[in-house]
């Protein structure tokens, strides 16, 4: 029994906990389409994989970072310059690789500043956050603009029938699944943060891992990632808007947390995180299709996660 | 010859009785008229629907402040009072614009009868309300703009007259010429925007300036940091414009606690700041905004459902409040967190706000 539990609260896995959510997901799931009509139809699956998405994706890239014990605030306003950029009312073809080049940028001053120049990195990255969102209102002010018609179609389309989304969630997915376990990167991630949980920070790099670059190279693909789900959301609003982003920060590391990711760093997996997004974006959708006070809403979100995040200590969760 | 007589009698009173109610005799709330220019008439019983029914609302936010907890609680006490809608589903988008999208894509999914949208943003609801209106939904907005028209019917709060009110009050008041502290709501809200266009209208071609301007989200909390910060660079003022709800409160708070002289500020229909006017005897206006537009939002989803005409766009412009006016209407049993006017039932005020 012993053994049962720790295997699902992830005790002593470097994946962490993930079965628990999962199977707290499913009984939702489960429970939603018995009581209300709505949920398990098309175009209910459709919405629900529509409005996780974005946070999937964002919350991918902050669990490259949380890994290795650090964490991005700046994500939200990453997602916000990036739909400020794509309504400037230029070509896709200048936007996109702009947006990406912007991304890089941030990440790189991001990760520099977390390992040459030894910053915190919830200093570090909200400072960043407060210059990006800057300049995202001297852009944009105001919501607004159109976004290429190209980056509508690619959120909203569809092929045979098969919404884009699909295919998004598969890209990413694969994306991130080869930098993480089809790579050495991310077996220097795992490494690296397991060493700095354990409280050795410099233990990979005593073995020869080039851990600085590393951890450089996780937050320049935490900003891409962010990037990323800034297109999704500008194709799925069809404007820029400086305000979209920032919710997303505090979701991402709650999405990491719920799927099992220790902030400690070290231990964590990308099912997990997937998992977690998911969970969220079910329970917002569930609540609205089961009717549930927008007065409680909030409260419900919040003890959810306070019940999935007390199943693991708080030493081992790192906060 | 006779039975003619009496079948046409029979017709023509059975006509007058079935005569759709035209779009003129709809009263939404008091001050809520039908846009003069550019209007259109919903034709009476399109979106006619037996009831029960059941009416969906995205709102923007529930909680971002006093005001919006009201409006959300006003439109559901709309709601509760009419019988025949059976359900009335209130999603709170909570500020975040990505939610809204999600909010309005589940009440299209529960294939609900109306939808009344409160945008967060200018574009936070479009595509929302255009796919709900290709689904056959009618849709209802109110208290934010929208960049589509594809909606069935709008209320729109005159955010520009509500900023040009305040503004032309401190033109009055410093006889055209001084140095204001300019306090803005939600960075990017609509309201905000226009009640700001309101306010640079009103001053336009005066000798009044800007020296400072930030936002306060229209939060008390914020709002007495904002004038906090202010007071301590440069307390000397000829006159506060507040874009409204907690933040003028909060501001007069500040010039109370540093024992200075309270200069001209605009406000809003708040209780808190109704008294605090009444009892300081400060220059003020009180710009009309009321929560009730929740409320009037719900009549007009009814009316719709009915099958009544409608018009297309309704305007709510009204002048401001004196304080005589103001004097009428404060209750002082009630707590600072109400706002007028108000449709509450004397019973859900008191239960809700009652000291």
């Amino acid at each position: 029994m012993k053994a049962v539990f720790a295997h699902l609260t992830g005790q002593n896995s470097r994946q962490g906990l993930w079965i628990l959510p999962l199977i707290a997901g499913i009984v939702g799931f489960a429970w939603l389409a018995v009581s209300t009509d709505q949920f398990a139809t098309p175009q209910n699956a459709k919405n629900l994989l529509a409005q996780a998405m974005p946070l999937i994706i964002v919350a991918i890239g902050q669990m490259m970072v949380v890994l290795l014990g650090g964490l991005d605030l700046s994500v939200g306003a990453v997602i916000s310059f990036t739909t400020a950029i794509l309504a400037l009312d230029a070509p896709a073809a200048i936007t996109i690789p702009a947006v990406f080049i912007a991304a890089i940028a941030i990440g790189f001053i991001n990760g520099t500043t977390v390992t040459r120049l030894n910053v915190n990195p919830i200093i570090a990255t909200l400072a960043m956050q407060m210059i990006i969102m800057g300049l995202t209102r001297l852009m944009r002010p105001v919501a607004g603009g159109e976004v290429p018609e190209v980056v509508k179609q690619l959120v909203s389309g569809a092929v045979f029938g098969v919404p884009f989304t699909v295919f998004w969630g598969l890209l990413v997915c694969l994306l991130a699944w080869k930098m993480l376990y089809g790579s050495r990167f991310g077996l220097h991630i795992f490494a690296i943060g397991g060493g700095i949980a354990s409280g050795q920070s410099d233990a990979a790099h005593t073995f020869g891992i080039a851990d600085k670059r590393t951890t450089l190279l996780a937050y320049i693909g935490c900003s891409c990632f962010a990037a990323l789900a800034g297109i999704f959301l500008a194709g799925r609003i069809v404007s820029g808007d400086p305000n979209i982003g920032p919710p997303f920060t505090l979701d991402s590391v709650t999405a990491v947390a719920i799927g099992g990711t220790q902030l400690s760093g070290g231990v964590g997996s990308l099912h997990g995180t997937i998992i977690g997004a998911l969970v969220l974006a079910l329970l917002s959708n569930g609540m609205n299709l089961a009717n549930v006070s927008a007065f409680v809403q909030t409260a419900i979100k919040g003890a959810v996660l306070l019940a999935v995040v007390a199943f693991q200590s708080r030493k081992k969760i790192g906060l | 010859m006779n039975i003619k007589i009496a079948l046409s009698a029979t017709l023509l009173f059975g006509t007058a009785l079935s005569t759709p109610t035209f779009a003129e005799d709809v009263t939404l709330m008091e001050g809520i008229e039908p846009r003069t220019e550019n209007n259109s008439v919903v034709e009476a019983g399109v979106y006619q629907s037996d009831a029960p029914w059941t009416i969906g609302m995205s709102h923007f936010g529930v909680n971002a402040n006093t005001w919006t907890v009201q409006m959300a609680h006003e439109s559901t006490a709309a709601a509760a009072a009419d019988d025949r809608v059976e359900n009335f589903i209130l999603l709170d988008a909570n500020i975040d614009q990505a939610k809204q999208v999600a909010d309005i894509e589940d009440l299209i999914a529960q294939n609900v009868d109306l939808i009344i949208v409160t945008p967060l943003t200018p574009t936070s609801a479009d595509a929302g309300i255009e796919a709900a209106v290709e689904a056959g939904i009618p849709v209802i907005v109110h208290t934010g703009l929208t960049e589509t028209d594809a909606f069935t019917l709008e209320i729109q709060g005159g955010a520009q007259n509500f900023g040009r009110v305040m503004g032309e009050f401190l033109v009055d008041e410093l006889g055209g010429k001084g140095d204001i502290w300019v306090l803005r709501g939600l960075p990017g809200h609509p309201e905000d925007i226009n009640r700001y266009e309101g306010l640079l209208e009103a001053i336009e071609g005066t000798e009044i300036n800007i020296v400072a301007e930030d936002v306060g989200a229209w939060q008390y909390d914020n709002g007495k940091k904002v004038c906090e910060t202010f007071f301590l660079s440069n307390p000397s003022v000829d006159g506060i414009w507040s874009s409204g709800a907690d933040m003028t409160r909060a501001c007069v708070d500040v010039f109370k606690e540093f024992g200075a002289e309270i200069p001209p500020i605009s406000g809003e229909g708040n209780n808190g700041f109704f008294g605090q006017w009444i009892e300081d005897g400060f220059a003020s206006i009180s710009a009309e905004y009321g929560p009730e537009q929740g409320a009037a939002g719900v009549r007009a989803a009814i009316a719709l459902l009915e099958g009544q005409e409608m018009y297309k766009h309704y305007a709510y412009e009204p002048a401001g409040w004196d304080l005589d006016r103001v004097q009428d209407v404060y209750r002082s049993d009630l707590s600072a967190n109400v706002w007028f006017p108000t449709s509450l039932s004397e019973e859900r005020l008191q239960e809700l706000y009652g000291n």
